[in-house]
């Protein structure tokens, strides 16, 4: 290739192609309609960035406490959770707070904490009918910091990866309790 | 005088590379909430797909509007729960709450085992149960995991079906 700037000069002169275009068809000036025309044009970058990037949500529940929700009289915790991490690197770490869909209601999202990954030995706790379980490939095991609070893998054992969704880093609501502290944080207990 | 015009010379690539990552967001998102052009590969669906070299038209957005649709005798694809990320198909044997014999052919479990499906759950097997891994190496999958169903097969030309539901009810 002589010249190594003619593909970029290329899809510029494409996609401008395609903006004078898109310009010419909506042939509207008022500029209201026009800016709600520009947002719902660009609103497939917003979506994808929300899908691969990070998304903001509100944790409800207490199975998290003392770590999120400490006290349910004031409002619920904010926090901006990292999908980049989870669905692009596909990085889990133990003590990671994660999102991730129930396994036994489809839609449903549940935030805990990841304690074992596959090959890993887990001590487990009551509901759970045997005492030690080894996690199988590609599963994790996924606990509330309430462990008797909390609908976890207790209830319905080792948990496939592939359902973690996105990944816990930041508390900033209420703003008392936001900081620049990163999750997970106080992790291993003790 | 070199800043605008460097600018003026900057401008017009960057805004064509938001405008045409836009474009790549958008097609993203049909193929992913809509459907797709999927490439089939290996061994576990043998007498329904062939090993290599076939493309299967995927549905998504059935079962993203309606989770309910998936009936038994369907070819489902999901995420695999061994690899976070791998998408793989399989027949579709039981649905919540059906009582499944683990193994018929009883190569994995004795073929007088058998599960109750629980709930949110669906019990997955391949065409092929000699090379296929399945419901019965990791138990019954989470409906979570399921992305959409196969609807037809595009190519080769000469082999292009649509797949129907081969499952018949014994009275």
């Amino acid at each position: 290739m002589h010249n190594p700037g003619r593909p970029f000069r290329l899809v510029g002169q494409l996609s401008r192609n395609v903006y004078d275009y898109w310009k010419a068809a909506s042939s509207t000036t008022r500029p209201f309609v026009r800016r709600v025309q520009s947002a719902l044009y660009w609103l497939p970058t917003l979506i994808v960035f929300t899908q691969v990037g990070c998304t903001v949500r509100t944790v409800t529940g207490n199975s998290m406490q003392p770590t999120l929700n400490p006290d349910l009289s004031r409002p619920r915790d904010v926090a901006i959770f990292n999908r980049w991490s989870v669905v692009i690197e596909r990085r889990y770490e133990r003590g990671d707070i994660v999102a991730f869909r129930s396994p036994r209601e489809h839609g449903k999202l549940l935030v805990k904490r990841l304690i074992a990954l596959p090959g890993d030995k887990v001590k487990t706790l009551p509901p759970h009918p045997e005492t030690e379980v080894t996690i199988p490939a590609g599963h994790g095991w996924l606990e509330g910091d309430a462990p008797f609070n909390s609908e976890d893998s207790n209830h319905f054992g080792p948990v496939p990866l592939a359902l973690i969704d996105s990944k816990l880093t930041w508390v900033f609501w209420p703003v008392d309790r936001a900081g620049f502290r990163r999750f997970p944080f106080e992790w291993p207990p003790g | 005088m070199t800043q605008p015009n460097l600018l003026r010379r900057l401008k017009p690539p960057v805004v064509g590379a938001l405008y045409a990552l836009n474009a790549f967001c958008a097609f993203h998102l049909f193929f992913n909430y809509v459907g797709s052009i999927q490439l089939v590969s290996g061994p576990s669906m043998l007498p329904t797909m062939a090993e290599v070299g076939e493309a299967v038209i995927e549905n998504r957005l059935s079962f993203w509007f309606n989770p309910g649709c998936l009936k038994r005798g369907d070819l489902v694809t999901f995420e695999s729960p061994l690899t976070p990320g791998r998408l793989v198909c399989k027949r579709l044997l039981g649905l919540p709450g059906d009582t499944v014999c683990v193994d018929p052919t009883g190569l994995k479990a004795p073929s007088s085992e058998h599960v109750v499906v629980p709930r949110g759950h669906i019990w997955l097997m391949g065409d092929n149960a000699d090379l296929s891994r399945d419901s019965r190496d990791y138990g019954p999958v989470p409906l979570s995991l399921v992305r959409g169903t196969l609807w037809a097969r595009v190519y080769p030309f000469n082999r292009v079906t649509i797949f129907r539901n081969p499952t018949s009810l014994l009275q």
